[in-house]
Formats: structure tokens, sequence, C-alpha cells
């Protein structure tokens, strides 16, 4: 640090300021200004917007209050795609983040052979589309042409063919299924760096202990691994609270309503239905939930995680 | 005596393979549960009519690019391509742009509320896109971006940018301080600091931020679909829809050519930059 410069910098932000004139505007200003142009902006309009009624397109909005959030309440489609919001987040904690754990547990202690080829293998869909994920096994799991039921055919598993798509019972889970395959990579190569960042003695001093691998998971991997989880996890709830892509080229929440979740309600609402108010009341319980649910887990499992 | 010793130094070794056992056939399973789908489309993709009728998992005898023909005309993949080419580039390029003196001043700068000041910006990582849909479509009205390559860009650029924040701080931090701390004994401004000392040293951090913002903006759908409405302006995401029409389902082959069109680019840069982006640089990142 120029010492010349220190002097005038008193703690203030102002004494800072004007120190600082470059790392000021470039650092600070701009993209401030940015964030509350194009994200700050937007969601105290959606918030504005929530108590009015609006098509649209006409010039003038109608002020109504609650009446949105009334109605939102008594909306038996608000519901089913909440509880599908549930259930996803449910199969997604259980599917991928399980799963990419034990992955990345089973490369790490060295228990198959070729671990980064295996690696290569599950993070690939990773970078794909879900557009593109859900066309490939709308083309795999087609009852009649589709690989996985003739495959289940020739094993004698005819029993299980579904409509997976169709079906209102499975549709959902159809679908959150598919989003898990395409994010286990995300979760693997996060525990995978975790597990690298544990100290080898530790791991070594349990060996020593004879613990076996299921205590090695339980009482040395997973306590050490809690931070990179509470990421994890993070991560996984905001993925599942933006589900969209696959429902929208998949099923647009047909059958009846049944695979709708509210990312995807919002745009029908707002885009189809043309009821913008509406859909600001829907946007904001979205971000009601998404906010109160980052706080409980910023404030409990992530502290520190993010400090400067 | 000696036999019951032998039994339990084999059982003992019996338990030592065991898990290895279990977890290498765990192991071929999950290989081909990823690998599979991936490979039975490209096999689709390049069988005819005819051999598709064979069912799914008959080799393909004579393979044709026909559908490749078919599905690129039919589609338009020259201009979904191009498109989405224009908007991962300059929509990544946008973003670390504007990530790169914020990353800067909340790395090697103490600038009064820099904590406060990152973790606003991270509020934007975690946003769910569909409920800010309507007022930025309200916003790129006003301005007439909707509809327009420039709107997507700056949309891509902005929502990048909380990202690349967290990236190129993570990757700055590790720059030792040293370094700077001699360019400042020079007489050096903290833009020249920045400027000839910092940016250089961060070019491995801007490309896989880069790289990756490229991936998501490719990935992405949600902002294309709401903010256009000419083919002309369709990301490949978008214009890939028409896939799932009674059209191009009749046969296989013509989407399962489709999406290995649509995912190509990004399976060239994934063979490129696999080591950098799957490295937990993210991990290393949020830990910085």
């Amino acid at each position: 640090m120029a010492s010349s410069a220190k002097r005038f910098d008193d703690g203030t932000f102002i004494g800072y300021a004007r120190q600082h004139v470059f790392v000021t505007v470039f650092g600070v200003a701009v993209p401030l200004l940015v964030f509350a142009c194009f994200i700050g902006y937007p969601i105290i309009y959606t918030i504005y917007l929530s108590f009015f009624e609006w098509n649209g397109m006409a010039p003038q909005k109608k002020f109504v209050g609650f009446a949105n959030y009334a109605y939102l309440f008594h909306d038996k489609y608000f519901y089913i795609a909440l509880v599908n919001n549930a259930k996803w987040l449910v199969v997604s904690l259980v599917f991928p983040v399980s799963l990419g754990f034990l992955i990345a547990y089973v490369m790490k202690a060295r228990l198959v052979f070729a671990p980064s080829l295996l690696r290569t293998i599950v993070f690939f869909p990773v970078t794909m589309s879900l557009i593109a994920v859900g066309l490939m096994f709308l083309l795999i799991l087609n009852p009649v042409f589709g690989a996985f039921d003739t495959l289940l055919r020739s094993v004698g598993l005819g029993f299980l063919v579904h409509e997976w798509f169709g079906d209102y019972r499975i549709a959902l889970y159809t679908l959150a299924v598919i989003s898990g395959w395409a994010f286990t990579g995300m979760p693997m190569i996060f525990y995978f760096a975790g597990l690298g960042d544990v100290p080898k003695e530790t791991f070594d001093a349990a060996r020593i202990e004879g613990a076996g691998h299921w205590r090695m998971i339980r009482s040395v991997a997973l306590p050490q691994l809690r931070p990179v989880t509470a990421i994890i996890v993070m991560l996984t709830l905001f993925e599942s609270l933006r589900a969209f892509d696959l429902i929208a080229v998949l099923t647009k929440g047909a059958p009846f309503g049944m695979t709708n979740v509210l990312g995807y309600l919002v745009y029908m609402e707002s885009f189809w239905n043309s009821r913008f108010g509406y859909g600001a009341a829907l946007s904001v319980v979205i971000l009601v939930i998404a906010g109160s649910l980052a706080a409980v887990l910023l404030g409990k499992v992530l502290k520190g995680a993010f400090d400067v | 005596m000696s036999d019951t010793t032998m039994n339990a130094a084999g059982r003992s070794r019996l338990l030592a393979v065991l898990p290895k056992l279990a977890a290498t056939a765990l192991m071929l399973v999950l290989a081909a549960v990823w690998l599979g789908p991936l490979l039975l489309i490209v096999m689709t993709s390049i069988k005819s009519n005819a051999e598709f009728l064979a069912g799914p998992f008959a080799l393909p005898k004579s393979p044709t690019i026909q559908p490749y023909i078919d599905v690129w005309f039919g589609l338009g993949f020259g201009t979904l391509l191009r498109n989405s080419l224009i908007y991962a580039t300059a929509g990544s390029a946008l973003a670390v742009a504007l990530a790169l003196v914020p990353a800067f001043a909340l790395s090697r700068m103490n600038v009064p509320g820099r904590k406060w000041i990152f973790g606003l910006l991270l509020t934007g990582l975690m946003l769910p896109q569909q409920t800010v849909l309507i007022p930025l479509y309200d916003t790129l009205r006003t301005f007439h971006l909707l509809d327009t390559k420039i709107g997507l860009i700056i949309v891509h650029g902005v929502y990048g940018m909380p990202l690349q924040v967290l990236i190129l701080r993570g990757f700055m931090t590790t720059i030792p301080p040293e370094i700077e701390k001699a360019a400042y004994v020079e007489g050096a401004t903290d833009f020249q600091v920045f400027w000839k000392v910092i940016l250089p040293l961060s070019v491995p951090g801007i490309l896989v931020g880069y790289t990756l913002n490229f991936i998501a903006i490719w990935k992405e759908f949600v902002f294309g679909l709401v903010f256009l409405n000419s083919e002309d302006n369709f990301p490949v995401t978008v214009g890939m829809l028409k896939l799932n029409s009674d059209r191009y389902l009749a046969v296989f082959n013509l989407p399962a050519a489709g999406l290995v069109i649509s995912q190509l680019p990004i399976v060239l840069l994934f063979i490129l930059t696999y080591r950098q982006i799957s490295g937990g640089n993210l991990s290393g990142a949020v830990k910085g």
C-alpha cells in the first residue's frame, strides 16, 4: 500500500472512495447499479405488480389489493404445484446428492478401476441442456419404440412398462429422476473436491482404528464434508425451485396439471393466461420460499462459508 | 487348528475384497445408466427408417447421415447454432467484463462493507429466474430490446455476473499479496495494479469462468423462450422444441440426430476444457 494514500483512508466509505476512485466506480458502483437495474428493481416491481390485475398489454393496471393472494390460497393448481416442488426436492436430495456422494467416496477410496473415466461419464450430462436431456429420455422412455421398455419386456419385467410421461401417478417422478440424472455430476465433483481437502491422516487414523467403509463414511467423511453438503443442499434447493425446462419440453404440466411446479405455473399464468398480476403473486411466493430457506441454511449450516 | 486359521484368513481376505467387488459392480451399472442413453441416441441417429424399426438395441448395419441432413434443414440448425454461439460468446464476455473489477475490489482491496456487497451480488445467483420474467419482459419492451439479440445478450451477461464475481474473486484471493505490494511500493495506482499485475495473473481463472458461463448460456432456455419471438433469433434450446412434435417423432432417427447436433459444440468444448471445469473450481471459489 502506498503510505501517502493511506493517510486519507479514514475507514469510512467516503474516505475510501475519494482515495480509490477506480475501484469504487468500477468495482462497487457499476456492479451495484447493474444489480439494482436488472435484479433489484425486477424483484421490487414483481412485488408491486402482485397487488394489481393486469393482462400485460393494457396501459392501466387495476389495483386489487390482496385479491391475487386471496385467490392463490384457494387455487387448487397452486397447491398441486407446491406439493410437486416438495416432491421434486425430496427426489433431488435423495437421488443425485447421495449418489453423487457415493460415487465420489468410492472413487476417492480407490475401490474402482478407471475412476476418472466414471467421473467423466457422470459429469458429462451436467453440460447438456435440459431440453436435449428431456428429448433424449422422451425417445428412451417411449412405451412402444423406447429402449427402456424394450429392455424391461425382454427381461420379463413387461408388467413394469408404463406411460412414463402420461400416467399422472408417476409422470412427476419421471421428470424429477431425469433431472437427477442430469444433475448427479454436480454433487459428485463438489464431494470429490471436498474429500480431497480432508487430511489423509484423518482417514488413515480411522483405518488403523479398524473402521470399515460404512463407519468411515458415517464418522469421518460426512462430518468432515458438512460445509460441502450445505452448499450442495443450497444448490439443489434453488435448482428444484427453478425446475422448468424439462416440464416445458416434456409435459407442459399435463396430465391435469399433475406435473406442474411453481416455476412453470408462473410462466403459464403470466404468458399464456395473461394474468400478470397473479403470476407476480406466485413469483412472490417463490421468492419468499427461496429467501426463507436460504436464510435458515445460511444462518445455521453455512456460517462462515462465505466469509470474506 | 491350522485349518481354522486358514479359513479365518481367507474370510478376512474375502471381507477386504467384498467392498471392492460391490463397488465395481455398482460402478458398472452406473456407467451403463449414464453412458447407455447417450450411446443409444447416437446409434439411433445414424439408422435409416427401416433399420429403426428393427428395435432400439439393433446395431446399425448400414450407417447413414441422412437423418442429420434432414433435421439440419428441417429445423434450420445453421441459424440456431449461430445464434447460440453469439449469445454464449457475447453474453459470457459481458459477464466476465462486468465481474473483473468487482472481483478485484472484493478480493484485493479493503473496500468498507465488502462483505455486504459480495453477499448482495450472490443473491443474484440464487434467484429463481421465473420470478423476474415479467419485469424484465417489461423493461426490455420499454427499451425496444424485446425479440432482439442485444437484449438477450444483456440479460445473459447481467445474470452471469454474480457467478463470475464468485469464481474470479476466489481465484484472485489465491494470488500472493507480495506481488502487488511490490507494485505499490514502486508507486503504482490501483488501476495499474489491477491492469498490469492482477489481470494477467488471473487469466486461468478468467478462462474457467468464461467456459462455465458459455456452457450455462448454451443450456439456457427460459430467457430465450420468453424474450424472443422470431425464429431468426432463437437459440438452439428454443428451436429444438419443435422436435417434440408428431412430424419429427414418427421415426426417432431425426430427433436423435438433432440432439447430437445441438450438443456437439459443447462436446468439443468439454473435451478441450474438461480438466479445468470439473476440477472443483467452484467449491474452491466458495471457500476462497
